[in-house]
């Protein structure tokens, strides 16, 4: 029971924070404290820690205590920035829910429990996507969102629910259909191109901290269950034995790195600049992960997990240099911090060393190389449009100068990415206790690819 | 293979339905029907756990809609869903069954431990969901192919030869939170439309 403390302790404190929601000074402490708490609970929790709760199999590996403390970092500087910089009161209850689900993801060790406990993470955010509904299109990108979650949820499930029932002499053909199933239900769910009409609509339309919840917290977790249901459903031997899966995975990929990376060096603003490059990241992400190689698993996931945190930061200081300079467009005049928060968050995106982002980034275009050099290639084309991309936005806010450098009344975007950043920096300069747990999982990922 | 017959019919009434409280009542019968099917598979707990999770989806869906007029007309979804669904039922019932290939007796009453049944009620469940989603134009068709869809995972999680209680407090979860969800979203897009 232990185990589970932490998502339960976030689920029960969701359902307090939704009665008590439009009590800001009441909700916003609350949920820190609670996040805190959780932390605490899963800092202290020694690793190969398993336990059951009902009838479903529990266990704290490396990777996921790692990826937990991240995700409640996170969640901890969004619910600050909402707290104190842009009040919106159903998102308390939303990212304690969130917590809740993807702390639940990552100790559960049933892959059917991992995805339906994705999928309701995924479904919850629908409520804070919504805001000044006659004034935008935020319920329209919402619908969309719903859509593809429920489609791409029900569609993995089933394939999951199929591939654990059939008989192990079926032909391979019927595994491999399955498998493409299962690829096609996350990449809806990762929003990876062709599949990321909805991001782009929510990038536009949803508040910033609604879209850092999500592309900052779900969609790296999103990522990480992807590799877990793979390790853990015993459908790698059958990927290894055709290649096609391999193939499906490194297309859409490689398509989505190369894809995202163009929309990004061409987003007409920040929002769609932060949401494009990430999309391109998690592309890279899966390239690494179909070379089905040590340092691709261990680049992917070290990748994604700097994506999510230094997209959050990027998307609250968007979202504060939109409110600050509307209705103009947005510049580094109106708030020198966030623009600050914002060019720095691009550095971690585009993997720019001694920042954390670089290990995961070198170890993808490396193994890439190995597999493909054209593969190699298109990756490093992708990094330099993202930098173009990234380069376009500097000019963009600081290309009129700034007057004066003072900061700026309640900075507090500008002070999460100026944490974000040293966090990434000291992670830059010490990786080995970052990427030791994400190698552990590697090795368990390459040992359930050829059992014994 | 009764119930089979009543998750088939109940399933194109809710997607022919011009009103949501129509629909939401045609959910609810396919819920009960799908129940019907494979209730030997699931304790009486599971099946309460189920059976609520189907309730919350219906209790929302009919109070989202304010009024017995509110809905979305299907049109030709009806129809492209309907053939869709038949067409994908038959493929993937040809390749994707885990029933052995011998011959298999369906009763025409009662439990049917080989899961055929089960199997065929979430083939079409999941792939009338999938062509009404993919055609919706609002959330109304959106929530519906949702929880039919989520419905047919129900019955082809309870096939599957594990311990059943974690997995379906999940799914009925699942099932109530895209209810929530829908019902949210068909509101707010009320309120839109009728600005």
């Amino acid at each position: 029971m232990i185990i589970a403390a932490a998502p339960l302790i976030l689920a029960a404190a969701a359902c307090f924070a939704f009665a008590f929601r439009k009590r800001l000074n009441v909700v916003g402490p609350f949920s820190l404290m609670t996040i805190l708490a959780a932390f605490t609970l899963v800092a202290a929790m020694p690793a190969d820690l398993t336990g059951a709760l009902l009838d479903l199999e529990l266990r704290v590996t490396d990777l996921g205590r790692l990826a937990s403390l991240v995700i409640l970092a996170t969640l901890f500087l969004l619910v600050i920035d909402v707290w104190l910089d842009e009040p919106a009161y159903n998102f308390f209850p939303t990212a304690l829910a969130v917590g809740a689900t993807a702390l639940g993801v990552l100790v559960v060790t049933a892959p059917l429990a991992i995805f339906g406990l994705l999928v309701l993470g995924l479904l919850v955010p629908v409520g804070s996507f919504t805001f000044q509904i006659q004034r935008n299109r935020s319920v329209e990108a919402a619908s969309r969102h719903f859509s593809f979650v429920a489609l791409g949820g029900c569609l993995g499930l089933g394939a999951l629910a199929l591939s654990a029932s059939l008989p192990h002499e079926q032909p391979a053909n019927t595994f491999v259909l399955l498998v493409v199933v299962l690829v096609v239900a996350f990449a809806l769910l990762l929003a990876a191109i062709p599949f990321h009409t909805h991001a782009a609509l929510l990038a536009s339309e949803v508040p910033a901290a609604a879209l850092a919840l999500y592309f900052g917290v779900l969609v790296p977790t999103t990522f990480i269950a992807f590799a877990e249901i793979l390790t853990l459903s015993g459908l790698l031997p059958a990927i290894v034995q055709v290649v096609k899966v391999q193939d499906l995975l490194h297309g859409i990929g490689l398509v989505s790195a190369v894809g995202g990376a163009f929309l990004a060096s061409g987003a007409p603003d920040l929002r769609r600049l932060v949401v494009y490059s990430v999309i391109s990241n998690l592309g890279s992400a899966l390239v690494g992960m179909a070379t089905l190689s040590g340092p691709g698993i261990i680049g992917a996931l070290a990748s994604v997990i700097v994506t999510g945190v230094s997209a959050s930061g990027q998307l609250l200081a968007a979202g504060t240099l939109e409110r600050r300079s509307a209705p103009d467009r947005p510049t580094a005049r109106r708030a020198p911090m966030a623009a600050l928060a914002f060019v720095v968050g691009g550095f971690a995106m585009i993997g720019a060393p001694p920042l954390l982002g670089f290990p995961g980034r070198f170890f993808m275009e490396l193994i890439a190389y190995q597999f493909a050099p054209v593969t190699g290639a298109a990756l490093v084309v992708a990094t330099l449009l993202l930098i173009v991309g990234q380069l376009r936005a500097v000019v963009a806010l600081f290309g009129a100068g700034v007057e004066r450098w003072a900061i700026e009344p309640r900075p507090v975007a500008g002070m999460i990415g100026a944490a974000i950043f040293v966090a990434l920096l000291v992670g830059g300069i010490q990786p080995a206790g970052f990427l030791g747990p994400i190698a552990a999982f590697a090795d368990e990922f390459l040992k359930a690819l050829r059992p014994l | 293979m009764i119930a089979l017959g009543i998750v088939a019919l109940a399933t194109l009434a809710a997607n022919g339905s011009r009103q949501l409280r129509y629909s939401a009542f045609a959910l609810l019968g396919v819920s009960l029907a799908a129940n019907a099917v494979s209730a030997g598979q699931l304790s009486m707990w599971e099946l309460a756990v189920e059976g609520c999770g189907a309730l919350v989806a219906f209790g929302v869906l009919y109070v989202a809609a304010r009024d017995r007029s509110y809905g979305e007309d299907p049109g030709w979804r009806l129809w492209v869903a309907t053939v869709v669904a038949a067409a994908a039922t038959a493929a993937c019932f040809a390749t994707l069954r885990t029933a052995s290939s011998e011959v298999v007796t369906v009763p025409l009453i009662g439990e049917d431990p080989s899961g055929v049944t089960a199997q065929v009620a979430a083939f079409w469940l999941i792939s009338s969901g999938v062509a009404i989603l993919v055609t919706a134009r609002t959330p109304v068709r959106g929530s519906l192919g949702a929880l039919l869809m989520v419905t047919g995972v129900e019955l082809l999680v309870r096939l599957l030869n594990a311990p059943q209680l974690g997995l379906t407090l999940l799914l009925a979860w699942i099932q109530a939170v895209i209810g929530l969800a829908g019902a949210f979203l068909i509101v707010n897009e009320r309120v839109v439309r009728e600005a």
